[in-house]
C-alpha cells in the first residue's frame, strides 16, 4: 500500500506542475495586460510601467514561473508588502492580498457545498437505484427511472434560480442560501445550504440512480448472488452485503470524480446561489486577469481531482477484495 | 472618478478609457429639477436627460456643516448594503472609479467636495477647507486653508502637512491606480519620471505649508478648476503619520464619519460611527445610520429579486451600484407598487461611435453617417426610452457648459434620415462607402452591429463588421494604424466640465492613448489649449459648450451614442435614497433607515 501511494503521490506532484505550467503559459498566451488594470483612467506611461513593474509582469515568463513555483516550497518577499511565507501562491493582482489566505477563507464554503450535497446525492441515488433495481419493470421503477431522466435534463442555473425566485423570493418558505461556517452554528450552517444542497442533489441525484440500477441489476444476476440466495439467505442480506458490494464499485469511480469537481469550485452553484466559494474565486479570478489567485483556483481544482483518484482507487481494494493494488 | 469596475473584462471590454473609466460629475447648464427630499422626489424621478444637475461654487457659508438632511430624516440605526464587488481599493490615492469614489466619502475626506443643496442642485464646496480656495496668479498658484476641528480618528488635528504629503505620496511607485492631474499640473505629465515620493525624505517646492492649518499649490500652468480636481477621491487626506504605503490600501484612517471595522476581502465589511468626526465641520455627508452592514457577491438578478420581495432585513437594504436587471425592469417601471422604492438617473457619461479619421476622410460621408444613424433601433436594443437617452452632442448634459444642439436631426428622426444622408454621400467623394466597423464580440454589440449595418446600408453606405475580442478592445482600437473605420468608445469627465474632456479625447494621438479618431484638427487644437488656460472658469465653461457643435460641425469626428439610464430599488425601510447625479451611484451622504 506504502508503495502504491508513493508512486501515485509522485505522479500526482508532475500532473499538477505539468497543470500549473500550461495554465502559467495560457495566461501569458491569451492577448491582454493586466497592469492596465492597475493603471488609472488617465495611465502615463511610466505609471503603466510602473504598474507593470509592481505585479511582477515585466519579468521573462519562465523566470515568473520559476519564482510561482518556488514560493509554494520557501515563501517569497514582495517589496512593499513583506514577506509571503510558505506555501505562498503568490499576491493577487486585484486584492492585493496572499493568495493562499483568500483560499483557505473561501475553501470551507465549498467544502460545505460539497460534503451536504454528496451525502444527499449519494444517499437518494444509490437508495432509489436500488429499490428501482429490486422493482425492475415495475412501476416504483418506472417513476425512478422517469425522475432520474428529467433530473439529468435539468441544469442547476435553470432549477436554481427558479427554486430562488419561488422558494426563496415570492413563497417565502426558505431563507435565501448563506454560508454560516460550522463550528459557529451548526443548524444555521446546515439550514443556510439547504437549498443549494437540493438543487445539487436533484442534478447529481440521477447519475447514482441509473447507476447504481443498471450495476444492481447486473449483480442480481452474478453466480455468487445466486448461490447466496440458494443457501437460504435474506433477502436483505443477498442485497445488501452481496450485490450492493459489488455496485459500489463504479459508483465510488463517479462519486470520486463529481466530488473532486465539486471541491475544484462549483462555479454555476456558487454563483446562482451567491455563495463566496472557490468556483466564485476562480470565475472572478479569469475576468479580473488575477493570475497568482487564477493559478490558486487551477492548482487546487487540479489537486482535488489527482487526490481523489488516488482515494477511489484505495477504496477499490477495501469495497472489493478481488481487487488488489498493484 | 471613473465608473465601477463592473468586471475586468466588461472594463477592458468598453475600454478603460471609456465607461470604465469615465467619470462625470454634474454641472451647470441643466435646469434644477424640483427641490427635496429624495425619497419624497422618487415618484418626480422621470428619466430624462433634463434631470442633469446645476453645480455652483459655494462660498465659505457653504463649507459649514451639517449636511443639509433629507425631509423625515431619522438619525441612527443600521443599514445594509449588498454588491456584486468588493471594492478594489480604500486608500483614496488608489480610487478612480465612481462606486469606490462613493463608498470613500464614508472615511475619506477631500480638501473640496459636492454640498447637495436639493434635488439636482449641488455646490462645489470645502470638505476639510473653509471654501473651495482662492486662485492667485492667474489660476497657477491655489490656496486652501484647513478647517477648526478636523480631526484623524484617533482625535489628532488634520493639518497642511497632512496634505502635502497626501499629494506627494501619490508620485510613489506603488500608487499606479488614481487620477492624475494635480500630480501633473505639480510636475510634467508623466510624473513618475520627475519625483518618487516623499519616503525617502525628497519633498515637493510647489506644495507650500506655511503653517499647519494653510497649504499653497503652484502649478507650472493656470488651472482655473483646481478645486474641483481636488474633490476627487484620489485626493482624499492620508495621514503622514499613519501612512503604510501600499498596506494603507487594507487599513485606511478615517477622517470621515465612519470607521471600517470589520473587511472580508470580497465577502463583507462592516463600518460603525468615528467619534471624532464632527457634523458641524462636514457639510457633506448626512452620515445617518449608526452602522453599515456590507455583503458582496450579488448578481444583478439576484440583488433585484431581494428588492421586489422586500423581505425581512432586505426592507433596509439598498445597492450602491445594482441596477433593475433586465429581466424584471419592465415589472418594476409597471407596477406602482415599486415607485416609491424605485430611483432612476440618467448616465453623467457619454458613449460615442468614433470615426478614424484618417480613414474616413470625407466629412460629408462622416455626416451621412450621422444622419443615417439607427438610433432609436440602437435604444430599443438597451431597453427602450426607460433605459436610454438619444444623445446628440459630444458633451454629458451634466457637465457646465453645455449646449443643446442637434446637428443630425436625431430627436426628429430617431430612426435615422436616409435621404439627407444620401443626399450627402451623393456629393462626397464616394457615394457607396465602404466603412469597417469593429465591434465588441459581446450579444448586446452583436445586435447593435447588426442594427447598424442594416440602419448604414439603407442608405448605400456598407458596412463589414469586424469582431473584437472584448479583452483586447482596448489595445485593438488604440493602435494608431488599427485598420477600421468606426469603433464604439466612452468618456466621462472628472469633474463637471469639459476640462476633462476634450483636451483628453481630442489631445496627443499616440499608441495606447484615448484620441482614438485621431482628431489633429489645428485651430480647434489651440483653442482647446486656450480654454484650459482662462482662468475664469465660467467663461471657460461657456467656451466648452461653443466647443462642442463647433467640433461636430467643422470635423464631425464621431456619432454620439445613446445616453444611459440607471434605475434602482432600495428597500422599504430606507429614506433619503437617490443616486447621486454627479458619480452616478447611490449617495450614502443622504441615505438612513426609516422607523418600524
Amino acid at each position: 500500500m506504502l508503495r502504491f501511494l508513493t508512486r501515485r503521490g509522485l505522479s500526482a506532484a508532475f500532473i499538477l506542475l505539468i497543470v500549473s505550467a500550461v495554465t502559467f503559459f495560457l495566461f501569458f498566451a491569451v492577448p491582454g495586460d493586466p497592469a492596465r488594470l492597475a493603471c488609472g483612467k488617465v495611465c502615463p506611461p511610466e505609471t503603466l510601467v510602473q504598474a507593470r513593474h509592481n505585479l511582477g509582469l515585466d519579468q521573462p515568463i519562465f523566470v515568473q514561473f520559476v519564482e510561482w513555483v518556488s514560493g509554494i516550497f520557501v515563501g517569497r518577499e514582495y517589496e512593499g508588502l513583506g514577506h509571503c511565507p510558505a506555501p505562498c501562491l503568490g499576491y493577487s493582482f486585484v486584492n492585493q492580498e496572499p493568495v493562499f489566505g483568500t483560499i483557505v477563507d473561501r475553501l470551507p464554503v465549498t467544502l460545505s457545498l460539497t460534503v451536504g450535497a454528496a451525502v444527499v446525492f449519494l444517499l437518494f441515488g444509490v437508495g432509489t437505484g436500488i429499490i428501482a433495481a429490486l422493482n425492475q419493470g415495475k412501476p416504483l421503477d418506472k417513476i425512478a427511472s422517469v425522475s432520474s431522466l428529467i433530473g439529468a435534463s435539468v441544469q442547476i442555473y435553470f432549477i436554481g434560480t427558479l427554486a430562488m425566485y419561488f422558494l426563496v423570493f415570492q413563497w417565502q418558505v426558505i431563507e435565501r442560501p448563506r454560508y454560516v461556517p460550522l463550528t459557529e452554528d451548526p443548524i444555521g450552517w446546515a439550514y443556510g445550504l439547504l437549498l443549494p444542497w437540493i438543487v445539487l442533489a436533484i442534478i447529481f441525484t440521477a447519475n447514482y440512480t441509473r447507476m447504481t440500477r443498471s450495476t444492481m441489476v447486473e449483480q442480481l444476476s452474478e453466480d455468487y448472488v445466486r448461490t447466496a440466495r440458494a443457501k437460504g439467505m435474506s433477502a436483505r442480506t443477498v442485497v445488501l452485503r452481496f450485490a450492493l458490494r459489488g455496485t459500489l464499485t463504479p459508483i465510488a469511480t463517479i462519486f470520486g470524480i463529481d466530488l473532486a469537481s465539486l471541491i475544484g469550485g462549483a462555479i454555476i452553484t456558487e454563483t446562482t446561489f451567491s455563495l463566496q466559494g472557490i468556483g466564485r474565486l476562480s470565475i472572478q479570478s479569469v475576468n479580473n486577469d488575477d493570475l497568482p489567485m487564477l493559478m490558486a483556483t487551477v492548482l487546487l481544482a487540479a489537486a482535488a481531482i489527482v487526490v481523489f483518484n488516488v482515494i477511489v482507487d484505495a477504496l477499490y481494494a477495501v469495497i472489493d477484495p478481488r481487487v488488489r493494488l498493484s | 472618478m471613473s465608473i465601477r469596475k463592473r468586471s475586468t473584462v466588461a472594463v477592458l471590454a468598453v475600454g478603460v478609457l471609456a465607461l470604465a473609466g469615465a467619470c462625470a460629475k454634474g454641472g451647470g447648464g441643466g435646469t434644477p429639477a424640483a427641490a427635496g427630499n429624495p425619497s419624497s422626489a422618487a415618484s418626480d424621478r422621470g428619466p430624462s436627460a433634463d434631470t442633469a444637475p446645476k453645480i455652483a461654487i459655494g462660498t465659505a457659508d457653504d463649507s459649514n456643516g451639517p449636511a443639509i438632511a433629507p425631509e423625515g430624516v431619522v438619525k441612527g440605526g443600521a443599514i445594509n448594503m449588498i454588491d456584486r464587488d468588493d471594492y478594489a481599493h480604500l486608500d483614496p490615492g488608489r480610487i478612480y472609479t465612481n462606486v469606490e469614489s462613493a463608498f470613500a466619502l464614508m472615511y475619506a475626506r477631500q480638501l473640496t467636495g459636492y454640498k447637495r443643496i436639493a434635488k439636482n442642485d449641488y455646490k462645489l464646496v470645502g470638505d476639510l477647507a473653509t471654501d473651495t480656495g482662492q486662485a492667485s496668479d492667474g489660476g497657477k498658484t491655489w490656496t486652501f486653508t484647513l478647517k477648526d476641528g478636523v480631526k484623524w480618528q484617533d482625535g489628532t488635528p488634520i493639518t497642511s502637512g497632512d496634505v502635502k504629503w497626501t499629494i506627494e505620496r501619490l508620485f510613489a511607485s506603488y500608487s499606479t491606480e488614481g487620477a492624475p492631474y494635480v500630480q501633473q499640473w505639480l510636475t510634467q505629465e508623466n510624473y513618475k519620471k520627475s519625483y518618487k515620493g516623499p519616503y525617502d525624505g525628497k519633498h515637493l517646492d510647489n506644495i507650500e505649508t506655511p503653517d499647519d492649518k494653510t497649504v499653497v499649490f503652484k502649478f507650472k500652468e493656470p488651472h482655473a478648476d483646481a478645486n474641483f480636481a481636488l474633490a476627487m477621491t484620489t485626493y482624499g487626506i492620508v495621514p503622514q503619520a499613519k501612512d503604510t504605503k501600499e498596506r494603507y490600501d487594507k487599513e485606511p484612517f478615517s477622517n470621515g464619519p465612519y470607521i471600517i471595522v470589520n473587511h472580508v476581502t470580497d465577502k463583507s465589511m462592516d463600518l460603525e460611527r468615528n467619534p471624532n468626526w464632527d457634523p458641524a465641520t462636514d457639510p457633506i455627508r448626512g452620515a445617518y445610520p449608526d452602522k453599515w452592514h456590507m455583503e458582496f457577491g450579488y448578481q444583478n438578478l439576484q440583488a433585484t429579486d431581494r428588492f421586489i420581495a422586500d423581505a425581512g432585513d432586505d426592507k433596509k437594504t439598498f445597492s450602491f451600484y445594482r441596477q433593475v436587471a433586465p429581466e424584471r425592469l419592465q415589472q418594476v417601471l409597471s407596477d406602482p407598487a415599486f415607485k416609491s422604492r424605485l430611483m432612476s438617473q440618467p448616465s453623467p457619461y457619454a458613449d460615442y461611435y468614433y470615426f478614424n479619421l484618417d480613414r474616413v476622410k470625407d466629412i460629408k460621408i462622416r455626416q451621412a453617417i450621422n444622419y443615417a444613424w439607427p438610433a432609436k433601433q440602437l435604444q430599443q436594443i438597451g431597453g427602450g426610452p426607460v433605459s436610454s437617452v438619444i444623445s446628440t452632442t459630444i458633451l454629458n448634459p451634466t457637465l457646465a457648459g453645455y449646449q443643446e444642439y442637434d446637428l443630425f436631426n436625431k430627436k426628429a428622426k430617431p430612426e435615422g434620415d436616409v435621404e439627407k444622408a444620401k443626399e450627402l454621400l451623393a456629393q462626397s467623394s464616394n457615394p457607396h462607402p465602404t466603412i469597417v466597423y469593429a465591434y465588441n464580440q459581446t450579444p448586446v454589440q452583436e445586435r447593435i452591429t447588426v442594427a447598424i449595418k442594416a440602419g448604414l446600408e439603407k442608405a448605400g453606405i456598407k458596412v463589414v463588421a469586424k469582431p473584437l475580442n472584448p479583452k483586447t478592445w482596448y489595445d485593438s482600437i488604440t493602435k494608431i494604424d488599427n485598420g477600421f473605420d468606426m469603433y464604439w468608445g466612452g468618456w466621462g469627465a472628472d469633474w463637471p466640465n469639459a476640462a476633462t474632456v476634450f483636451p483628453v479625447i481630442f489631445g496627443p494621438i499616440v499608441e495606447g492613448g484615448q484620441n482614438v479618431s485621431h482628431f489633429k484638427d489645428p485651430e480647434i487644437q489651440a483653442e482647446i489649449k486656450r480654454i484650459q488656460g482662462m482662468s475664469d472658469a465660467d467663461e471657460a465653461n461657456k467656451a466648452w459648450g461653443a466647443l462642442d457643435k463647433t467640433i461636430m460641425e467643422k470635423v464631425t469626428p464621431l456619432v454620439p451614442d445613446v445616453n444611459s439610464i440607471a434605475n434602482s430599488l432600495h428597500g422599504s425601510l430606507i429614506g433619503g435614497a437617490e443616486i447621486d447625479p454627479i458619480n452616478w451611484v447611490v449617495s450614502p451622504n443622504t441615505i438612513f433607515v426609516k422607523q418600524q
